[in-house]
Formats: C-alpha cells, structure tokens, sequence
C-alpha cells in the first residue's frame, strides 16, 4: 500500500496537469502561447462568461454564510418542538437531486418573473440546505457555556454570533464557503434552463459551445476555468479536509 | 429574567427563519404545483388524470432508458468509487500519515469544474464508445469527499482499540476488516448514499463530454436529458411526472440509508 498510494494519488492528479500541458500545445504538438491569444484577443464572448460565474458563484457563497450560519445556529439553539422533525427534511432536501428541484425552481422564478435574470440563478442556489446541515453537525460538538457567558453581557443576537459562535467553527465556515463556491462555479442546469440571453450566461456554458469557437481555445478556457477554485483550494485545502465532517447523521 | 429568557428562545427561532422561508418558496409550494401538474391532462384544459400520467412515463422507453443508465451506474460506479475512497482512506489514516500531499491529491478533482475534466477526459478516451470513461470521471471527482469524510471517522478512533487487538494478535487485514472499517459503518454508510445521489449528477460531466448536445449515445443518456429534452418541448407534465418519480425513489433510497444507519447505535 505505501508503494501503491502515491501511484493512485498521481492517477488522480494527472488529469489537472494535463490540462495545463495541453494549452500550452499546438495541433503539430509544438509548444505555444497562440491558444491564449486566440482565447484572450479573439474571443470576445469568454469575458462575460467568465465574469457571470465570478459574480454568481461569489454572490451565491456570501449571500450563503447569511442564511446558513444563523439557521445552523438556530437548529441548534432553538427549543421549538418541531426542531427535529425540520432537520430530518432539510437533511432529505439536501439529498434530492437537480432532477427533482429543478422544475419546482424554475416554477418559483417564473412565478416571481424572474426567468432569464441574474437573480434567478442566484437566489434559489442561496436557499440551497447543504451548507446548514454540514455547520449544524458541526456546531454539535461545540459548548454551549460560553454563549450563556456572552449572553450576561449582551442580548445582540448579532454580538453573540460573532464573538461566540462562529470563532470555534471557523473551519466548517470556510470550508462550506468553499464547496458552495465549488459547486456554483460548477453549475451547468440552471443556466442553461433558466436564461435565454448570451450574456447573462456562465463558463460551463461556454465550455459546453467551445467547440463552436474559432481557434485552440478550449484548453486555455478549460485552464482559466479552474484557476479560480484551484487557488482558493490552495488556500483553504486543509478546511475542506477538516471541516466537512458529516458523515454521521445519528 | 423570565422575559429575558423567552426573547433569546424566540430569537433563536427566528434565526431559522431566513432559510427556511426562501426554502418554502423556491422548493416546497413549487413542489406541490409540480404533483398538482403530473395529475392534470394539460395547462390549459387542466382536467384530472389520475395516475396516466405516471403510466405515460413508466412506459416511456426514454425514461426506462435513462433509469436503467441510473441504476447501472449506481450499481457499478458508486461500488467502484466506495471501494477505491475506503481503501485510501484507511492508507492515509493507517499508513503513510505524512503525505499530505498524497491526500490533497485525491481531493483536488472535488473541485474541478467538470467542463474542464471532461475535456481531458475526451482527449484521454477518444474512441471508446461506452460509458467507462464516463465512470471512471465520476469516480475521479467524487472520491474526494468520501475521503474526506472516511478519514475523519478513522481518526476519531480511540488508539486503544488498536494496542489491544495488536495485543491479542490480530493481524492488518483482520484489524481492518474485523475492527475498523465496522467501527466506521455510519459514515460509509452515508458516504454510499450520498455516491448515490451525486451519481444524480452526472449529466454534467456527460454534457460537457459529448460536447454539449442533447442527444448523447444511448448507453450515456440519464434522466437529466430526458428532462431538458421535455423542457425544450414544454411538456410539463412529462417533467413533473419524472420530477415527482425522481423525488419519491430519492426518498426511498435516503430514509433505507438513515435508517441502516441509526442501526449502528452505540
């Protein structure tokens, strides 16, 4: 096995390195920049793309620790009867796949005349249970007497959350930031269902139309594509690897 | 003080508030428009069916089609990915301990957009007409997270599990099959199930694959296809059917998994 692991890690990791590789190629296999340029300089519909999914999943991510932090907090806080009963359909909401929300999204937006707008893709994302199931297992580990202690100094709910409850579960923070971030710069359904014009569309639109583009623009498109998450990976890796610990739902 | 006290619980309670009514909005009362659609003739007419439409579905070759590719990949897939994530994770947690990079290899793929890896993925496997590939990139991305959430729960065993089997002469293979990997059983057990419901997604790694077309070979369609297909045409009731389908048998397979996985109680 200590032969082996390295072997299978490099399997997983060679796909990445690849697609770098193969941007700098050109289609007599010479080493080039001409795929950026063709990419950068001549195809003009990239910047918008690109821009749409910085803004939608950034949005979509900070809009989250909003809903998400409270509402973890208030599961496990809150006296209210019906508390567990909640959790246990947040947690099968989490499971359902796009197949079974989709249509219900899309019928919520058109109601609220908001197909074919930026908010459309944003909003129904937000309200996303993922991240509220992950930080509420998390937050079960932690005490509750340091919130009573806050408490005899303020009554700010706001005060509380800042200074008691998020500090020991930071980790679980940027680590559900992360794979919101992740999954929404991955989103492919929705844009295409939801929105009509070009413009308001995202990079995983525009991969899946490359081939339509003039040039060897797919590879540098497939590289600049992933170097946003790749960097946030390399800044928050070990959060992920420390933070998403909810396997055991009991 | 006893004001007090009630104002924090009510405050607590609002707190749920938020998420909870975007999740009404967007999730819960379209979920019920969308039963109310599958039970109707048409948009217009809007006259009740009973179940035909379901009979309609059910039948639909296209749909059978697409859950047969489902539960094969469940079936084969989703082993696979458990199998190769459970085996890592115990040499990350049991072996080699320091190579962390080794570890952020396997996570890495979480996060790669799939546009990108299928693109590889297509230059890698050109010429293979079936959906290996496809398998194989849904084992790629998604053994990350079962990694993650394995080693989590290998390292939360207590040291002094192992010191006394190693006393008693239990050997490696016997330790792991006897004593770890059953000391694990909820979170592999949630980790197939959430393979499970990632395997719903796998129609972005085939769309990006098959370079964006709606009509992908046969052994690839999967029940995302036969949806847009159906929201290109507006055909409602079609969708809500399978959407109503999709949810009732998603249902299933989590409340079979929660419940194997209360089983384990210690």
């Amino acid at each position: 096995m200590r032969k082996v692991l390295p072997v299978v890690a490099l399997c997983f990791f060679l796909p990445v390195a690849a697609t770098v590789a193969l941007s700098f190629l050109s289609e007599g296999n010479a080493l080039t920049l001409n795929n950026y340029a063709d990419l950068l300089l001549n195809c003009f519909i990239f910047y918008p793309m690109f821009w749409n999914s910085v803004l939608y999943a950034g949005l979509i991510t900070l809009a989250q620790f909003l809903i998400v932090i409270p509402c973890a907090f208030g599961f496990s806080q809150s006296r209210a009867r019906s508390k567990s009963a909640l959790f246990a359909f947040y947690i099968i909401l989490m499971m359902m796949p796009l197949q079974v929300t989709i249509l219900p999204n899309y019928i919520g937006l058109r109601d609220l005349g908001m197909l074919d707008t930026r908010l459309g893709i944003i909003l129904p994302a937000v309200f996303s249970p993922f991240g509220v199931v992950v930080m509420r297992q998390y937050m079960r580990g932690t005490d509750n007497s340091t919130i009573d202690a806050m408490r005899l100094e303020t009554n700010s709910l706001i005060k509380v959350l800042i200074h008691v409850v998020i500090p020991p579960v930071k980790v679980c923070v940027f680590a559900v930031g992360l794979f919101v971030f992740a999954d929404c710069w991955n989103m492919l359904e929705q844009p295409l269902l939801f929105l009509e014009s070009d413009r308001l569309k995202t990079m995983s639109v525009f991969m899946a139309n490359a081939s339509s583009y003039e040039g060897g623009v797919l590879f540098p498109a497939a590289v600049l594509f992933i170097v946003p998450v790749l960097l946030l990976y390399g800044f928050f890796s070990d959060k992920l690897e420390k933070g998403l610990v909810f396997g055991d739902l009991r | 003080m006893r004001k007090f006290r009630l104002r924090w619980r009510t405050k607590t309670t609002l707190c749920l508030l938020p998420s909870l009514a975007g999740i009404v909005f967007f999730f819960v009362i379209p979920y019920f428009r969308v039963l109310y659609y599958s039970l109707i003739d048409n948009q217009f007419r809007r006259r009740f069916v009973g179940l035909d439409n379901y009979i309609d579905t059910l039948g639909n070759e296209y749909f059978q089609l697409a859950l047969k590719n489902s539960l094969l990949l469940i079936v084969v897939a989703v082993t696979l990915l458990i199998l190769i994530a459970l085996l890592v994770s115990l040499a990350l947690s049991f072996g080699i301990r320091k190579l962390r990079v080794c570890r952020a290899a396997f996570v890495l793929p979480m996060v790669i957009p799939s546009g990108s890896a299928a693109l590889v993925w297509h230059s890698l496997f050109s010429g293979w007409d079936s959906a290996a590939p496809l398998y194989l990139l849904f084992v790629w991305k998604n053994a990350g997270i079962c990694i993650v959430l394995m080693t989590a729960a290998f390292t939360c065993i207590d040291n002094a599990v192992f010191e006394s089997a190693g006393i008693d002469g239990a050997g490696k293979f016997r330790l792991h099959t006897r004593i770890t990997v059953p000391m694990i059983m909820p979170t592999l057990l949630f980790s197939v199930l959430l393979s499970i419901v990632n395997s719903f997604k796998i129609f972005r790694e085939t769309y990006h694959y098959y370079g964006g077309t709606n009509y992908p070979p046969h052994h690839s369609y999967t029940l995302q296809y036969y949806m847009n297909n159906n929201f290109l045409k507006l055909d409602y009731q079609s969708l809500a059917t399978a959407a109503v389908l999709t949810s009732l048998l998603v249902f299933a397979i989590v409340m079979t998994g929660l419940r194997l996985q209360r089983r384990f109680e210690s």
